[in-house]
């Protein structure tokens, strides 16, 4: 499951050669393009279809993976869409939800692209490149290093509750039990923060982010 | 929660964008003054725990279920600066992960859960807290409220920005705004309830990672931009529930999103006025509004004593979950 999200950005491909900048720069110029160009030059959304579908097969990502994440991604662009027109009593707003739907799906497709031929850790040295700030990339770093370790005691939690015949309850219990549970895992990531932080302290960390040149 | 590309035109993503920029680099410059050479490890530490307390699913008793949003509760632990920051670099890399969230709207999101979330609900939970006499009431009083309040003025500032997107002529923007104030007053119950369960743990747990955020600002310049701050918070969410009944006149809200328009002048004014003049205002909206707006506040009051009372201080049986597994 943990690989679900970026599951092709190691493989090797043509767009997985492109400098990362310039994949960067390819992905925020077609969501631009597709979110400013006006419905009334609608064959210029067919071109950017095209495109996007072509990059997806030159970086070998399977049509079923992209169908599958477009099933997870749908509900939540078509309840945001169909409030348009539920709120219009029916009657209008339908050509927006229709805009706002196929402007969604693609800008998209667009990021899945970019996440499926750059892997996090090359967004990062590129973000380094592009002059982000030093504590900015760290922090994300730090970020991407731990989501994994404190997901790892939520499923702990989670087995531990489960051992001891967690079973429902009524929903006020549930909610209670796991605000309970995210607040425990608080607590505990904090704990690891500082141990951490010891570690860093005694090899030397001052605050101050220091890079390796960076090698790509 | 997440706004995707294509709900919003350009300019106004551009727009969110560098006002998020603004707000995000002046957290930046501010939080290693309280925070110092502990800023990477705490801020990336509290991402993660956003990250993944994200996945846990608070079944609402229908197929769909909610999960937390964390702006308030970033802020409560680590104060409002490197909260917004920890919020903010989560959106980053719930795009770059997940494609969760647009790329050109992330200005837009950072906005409403970064930049409102953490730093006006941080002001609204210190203001709220004060008001209360502190202690373990206080707190969590004052987290429930300060979650509520930021669910709510961000729905009633995306209202705006997506006024500012479209034109006039194309949908009927009392309406809307109708939809959203009160689906976000329920989905704001949700995430003050939330909230205020995990702060009233930590509370009883590590008192002293919230007081340590709560008193480290306390001179008069900071509790003068704190009133401001609150009051901005409670004038938008008051401004969510006003501005459908304000509906024969060109209200405050409307006549900034005029304003706006004719500055970024990319369609035509003609006819904006008129929107809101002929479509008649049907008497349920008003009603449903005053309705979502009373009970949205009773059950988050209701909440807030609730939790008070639900775990009492030390209760043994938090102590226990502590200590094992």
């Amino acid at each position: 499951m943990s690989d679900f999200w970026d599951r092709y950005g190691r493989s090797v491909s043509i767009c997985h050669r492109l400098p990362p900048v310039l994949k960067l720069a390819l992905a925020i110029s077609v969501i631009v393009a597709g979110v400013a160009i006006p419905v009334r030059y609608w064959p210029a959304y067919g071109v950017l279809g095209c495109l996007v579908f072509a990059g997806h097969s030159i970086a070998g990502i399977p049509l079923g993976y992209l169908i599958k994440r477009l099933l997870i991604f749908l509900p939540f662009v078509g309840s945001m869409a169909i409030s348009l027109p539920l709120s219009q009593g029916l009657d209008r707003g339908w050509d927006l939800m229709w805009q706002i739907m196929f402007r969604g799906c693609l800008a998209f497709l667009v990021s899945l692209w970019l996440v499926n031929v750059m892997p996090f850790e090359q967004l990062l040295v590129t973000l380094r490149k592009l002059k982000v700030p030093a504590v900015v990339v760290a922090i994300l770093a730090f970020m991407y290093r731990y989501v994994f370790v404190v997901w790892d005691e939520l499923d702990k939690m989670r087995t531990a509750r489960n051992a001891r015949s967690f079973s429902g309850g009524s929903l006020w219990f549930r909610w209670k039990t796991l605000s309970q549970m995210i607040g425990m895992l608080l607590i505990r990531s904090l704990n690891r923060a500082e141990r951490i932080h010891g570690a860093m302290c005694s090899r030397g960390w001052d605050g101050e982010v220091r890079w390796l040149d960076d090698q790509n | 929660m997440h706004i995707q590309d294509g709900y919003l035109s350009t300019s106004v993503c551009l727009a969110t964008g560098a006002i998020s920029l603004g707000a995000v680099g002046y957290s930046l410059h501010r939080m290693k003054d309280s925070l110092g050479e502990r800023t990477v490890p705490l801020t990336g530490m509290m991402g993660s725990l956003i990250f993944a307390g994200q996945m846990v699913n608070f079944p609402i008793g229908l197929p769909v279920s909610g999960h937390l949003m964390g702006g308030v509760l970033a802020a409560a632990i680590l104060g409002p600066w490197a909260g917004c920051v920890a919020v903010t670099l989560v959106l980053v890399a719930q795009w770059a992960l997940f494609s969760d969230g647009g790329l050109l709207a992330l200005g837009a999101n950072v906005l409403h859960m970064a930049v409102i979330g953490s730093i006006g609900g941080y002001a609204v939970m210190t203001t709220v807290r004060k008001l209360l006499g502190g202690g373990y009431r206080g707190t969590v009083a004052g987290s429930v409220v300060a979650a509520w309040l930021a669910v709510l003025a961000a729905s009633a500032v995306f209202c705006l920005e997506f006024r500012l997107s479209y034109s006039a002529a194309d949908f009927d923007f009392g309406n809307i705004f109708t939809l959203m104030v009160t689906l976000h007053a329920l989905i704001g119950v949700g995430e003050a309830i939330i909230t205020g369960f995990v702060v009233s743990v930590i509370y009883q747990q590590r008192a002293d990672l919230i007081d340590a955020a709560q008193t480290s600002r306390n001179s008069a310049a900071a509790s003068v931009s704190r009133v401001v701050a609150t009051g901005l918070v409670c004038a938008l969410a008051v401004a969510a529930f006003a501005a459908p009944f304000a509906s024969g006149l060109p209200d405050g809200l409307d006549s900034v999103a005029d304003r706006f328009r004719i500055a970024a002048a990319d369609q035509s004014v003609s006819g904006l006025f008129t929107d809101y003049d002929t479509i008649p205002m049907a008497g349920w909206q008003s009603l449903s509004v005053s309705v979502a707006g009373i009970g949205g506040s009773l059950a988050v009051f209701a909440a807030a004593l609730l939790i008070g009372r639900a775990i009492p201080m030390n209760s043994p049986t938090i102590a226990a979950e502590a200590s094992g597994e």
